[in-house]
């Protein structure tokens, strides 16, 4: 025991011998280097810094393959043309306004083309093509999607890819039905005095193909209903009818520029 | 003290560095659109009124540019040794150039502030840190990162004149920190907000380097 | 070489833009942003808690820039048109930070929070020389915009949360710069720059434009 105990003491003086002798060989000589810390007196004057008053997060990189749609209000009316530059054939003009007097927008589908000027592909009310970026404004993002099924009346609402919102719905007769394809909101009508759209209707790039004569282009809406008895069904001209409840719902979901597909 | 801008024609940035509570509340044409009653979270209320706690003084003002000032030299000293005997080339040496008159004139204007009260500055010696390009960078580096926490981390004791000059110096620094990371292929800005450390971690780390006889 | 706001623009439209505009305009589209947001903390009913009025209108400011910065980077990252893997990494990275940036500040000021402005960066997202340009302005205005406030702010945690914010935005002003191939630091001290010049300097890129009206009071006439 008492032995070991010594071999042990022993062994520990030996390290500590070669310690110093190691630390001796080497070329800086450590027992004369200052210390800057050893002048810092024992209570600082020096404060520490006080924790940050805000807190942020750790940084995060955009999800791939994000689900997000771009929309640009039209600066002026624009031509909209089949390829990107001024030489290509003129598909026709989009207003600056629609028929409602809120400013027109298109929904930006794809990747600029950047030649002498810059080019971006739109899609807008009845026309689909390449647009000047001159003639847009900001873009915009949502990450909403509506769905509307003339056949299940059904309209369901998807934000981030996730349903947040479903509600029956009026579609239009067969003799005025409501179009379908791709389309998307541009704006909302609201504090109007007109009980057969409820209390908010939203504005959308969808025109009806058999009402090209009605007042003002025949554009299809979504709105409320004072006739929550007729839906879900074939009932309206075209437009898509919600019950009232439903539509003061949707209207705090979706917002401009939402794109909706009508199957 | 007063604080004139040394290096380049930097005029009419002179600050009195009393510490005035009530120049601080009067203030700001924005501020005005800003007013009302305010809801801010608890993160805020941890945040007491600058006047109410510790106290950045002219005294302890010169405690810190002392500090700042020794950080300095020692960067001088560094790049001076390096661009000396480093074999730099290419970017590195570039680097180095434009580094070591922008810590010159960072030197210069604590020096100015302090005058008579500039403490003495320790002799440096960098042995092998200075002696090839990968060890100067990775040096460089570090002493950068170094400077822009030492400088984060007396933000607050410094008095409203003394802040102003400790910043113009500090975004400079983390310039030189994120220059030299992207010359060595290293993340510029790893963090979203740059940590700031005491005066006892930051001497301790220079004291590690050894640089310091 | 060194990058001002006023040099962003590719064709130069920003400075007819400007011209075009009074100058009235031109303060009231940064000006009107934040009272847009202000006007709730008028009403909000929470007692004021120890920040003080001036700080949060300080906080509300960085939160513009912040603002500013991060629909940059992340418009930039979603247009896709960036070319360089640098230029990439550039909007990826820094766009994630400046969202940070704005996470916190909003998180911190609540409902005192201004409203996001609508922007409109003209295609500076989509060119690569555009998008570096820019980014190089915005990121030394970041820096010498949090300079210029650093030592208005009354909080210390509030101080040390600028500051440390404010070495970032340099950090990012060197690293764009040298992507750029411009020097990362062009002087030995970094100027502030006070409100009135960052804002004088925001409005005259047009980036920050008028909401687009999209309601309307008319009564429907769609197909009903």
């Amino acid at each position: 025991m008492i032995r070991g105990a010594a071999l042990a003491a022993l062994g520990g003086v030996t390290i500590g011998v070669a310690l110093l002798l190691l630390d001796r060989s080497s070329d800086s000589p450590p027992v004369t280097r200052p210390s800057l810390v050893a002048a810092v007196p024992a209570d600082d004057p020096l404060a520490p810094a006080p924790a940050p008053g805000l807190s942020i997060p750790a940084p995060r990189l955009l999800a791939n393959g994000e689900a997000v749609s771009v929309w640009a209000p039209l600066r002026a009316s624009a031509v909209v043309r089949a390829a990107p530059s001024s030489n290509a054939s003129a598909l026709g003009t989009l207003p600056a306004r629609t028929p409602e007097g809120t400013t027109n927008i298109a929904l930006v589908t794809g990747k600029g083309v950047d030649r002498q000027a810059l080019w971006v592909p739109v899609r807008a009310a009845g026309l689909t093509g390449w647009i000047s970026r001159a003639a847009l404004g900001g873009y915009q993002t949502v990450d909403t999607l509506l769905e509307v099924d003339t056949r299940a009346f059904t309209a369901t609402l998807h934000r981030a890819g996730r349903v947040v919102f479903s509600a029956p719905v009026g579609v239009g007769t067969v003799d005025a039905p409501t179009p379908t394809g791709d389309f998307f909101v541009r704006n909302v009508l609201t504090r109007y005095s007109s009980a057969a759209y409820g209390p908010i209707a939203f504005g959308t790039s969808a025109r009806s193909e058999t009402l090209t004569d009605w007042p003002a282009g025949g554009f299809v809406g979504i709105h409320g209903t004072d006739r929550p008895d007729l839906l879900p069904g074939r009932v309206s001209h075209g437009c898509i009818r919600l019950r009232n409840i439903d539509i003061l719902a949707l209207a705090r979901l979706m917002p401009v520029g939402t794109p909706v597909t009508i199957t | 003290m007063r604080w004139a801008g040394s290096g380049p024609a930097r005029k009419g940035f002179t600050v009195a560095t009393e510490h005035s509570t009530a120049s601080r509340s009067g203030f700001l044409r924005l501020g005005l659109a800003g007013a009302g009653t305010l809801s801010l979270g608890a993160v805020l209320a941890s945040g007491a009124p600058r006047a109410e706690a510790a106290s950045p003084s002219p005294a302890l003002d010169v405690q810190v540019l002392n500090y700042a000032l020794l950080l300095e030299e020692l960067q001088v000293a560094f790049y001076a040794a390096a661009l000396d005997r480093g074999k730099l080339r290419g970017e590195l040496r570039d680097f180095a150039r434009v580094v070591v008159e922008h810590e010159r004139e960072h030197v210069g204007l604590l020096r100015g502030a302090l005058g008579a009260k500039a403490r003495k500055v320790p002799r440096f010696s960098f042995g092998a840190a200075v002696s090839n390009p990968r060890r100067f960078a990775a040096t460089a580096l570090e002493l950068e990162d170094l400077g822009v926490a030492a400088y984060n981390g007396q933000a607050a004791n410094l008095t409203r004149g003394a802040l102003i000059a400790a910043a113009r110096i500090v975004s400079v620094d983390a310039r030189h920190a994120a220059w030299i990371r992207a010359i060595e292929n290293r993340p510029p800005s790893p963090q979203a907000t740059d940590p700031a450390k005491t005066r006892r971690k930051v001497l301790a780390e220079v004291d590690r380097t050894g640089f310091v006889r | 070489m060194d990058t001002h706001l006023e040099q962003f623009d590719r064709d130069g439209a920003l400075r007819e833009t400007e011209a075009a505009l009074p100058a009235e305009t031109r303060r009231d589209l940064l000006l009107g942003a934040l009272a847009g947001g202000t006007a709730l903390a008028l009403f909000a009913s929470e007692p004021a808690s120890s920040a003080t009025k001036g700080d949060v209108a300080i906080l509300n400011y960085a939160l513009v820039l912040e603002y500013l910065q991060s629909s940059f980077y992340t418009e930039a990252e979603r247009r896709k048109a960036l070319r360089t893997a640098t230029a990439k990494q550039t909007a990826r990275v820094l766009g994630s930070v400046e969202r940070a940036h704005v996470a916190a500040l909003e998180q911190a000021l609540g409902s005192a929070a201004v409203k996001r402005p609508f922007f409109d960066f003209r295609g500076t997202t989509e060119n690569e020389d555009a998008f570096i340009r820019t980014g190089v302005a915005f990121e030394d205005l970041g820096a010498a915009a949090y300079k210029g406030q650093a030592y208005r702010i009354q909080s210390k945690a509030l101080l040390q949360a600028a500051i440390s914010i404010h070495s970032v935005e340099a950090r990012h002003a060197a690293w764009i710069r040298y992507l750029a191939g411009t020097t990362p630091a062009s002087s030995a001290f970094d100027e502030p720059k006070t409100m009135a010049q960052v804002n004088r300097l925001v409005a005259s890129t047009g980036f920050i434009v008028r909401r687009p009206t999209t309601r309307s009071r008319r009564r429907p006439r769609f197909t009903g």
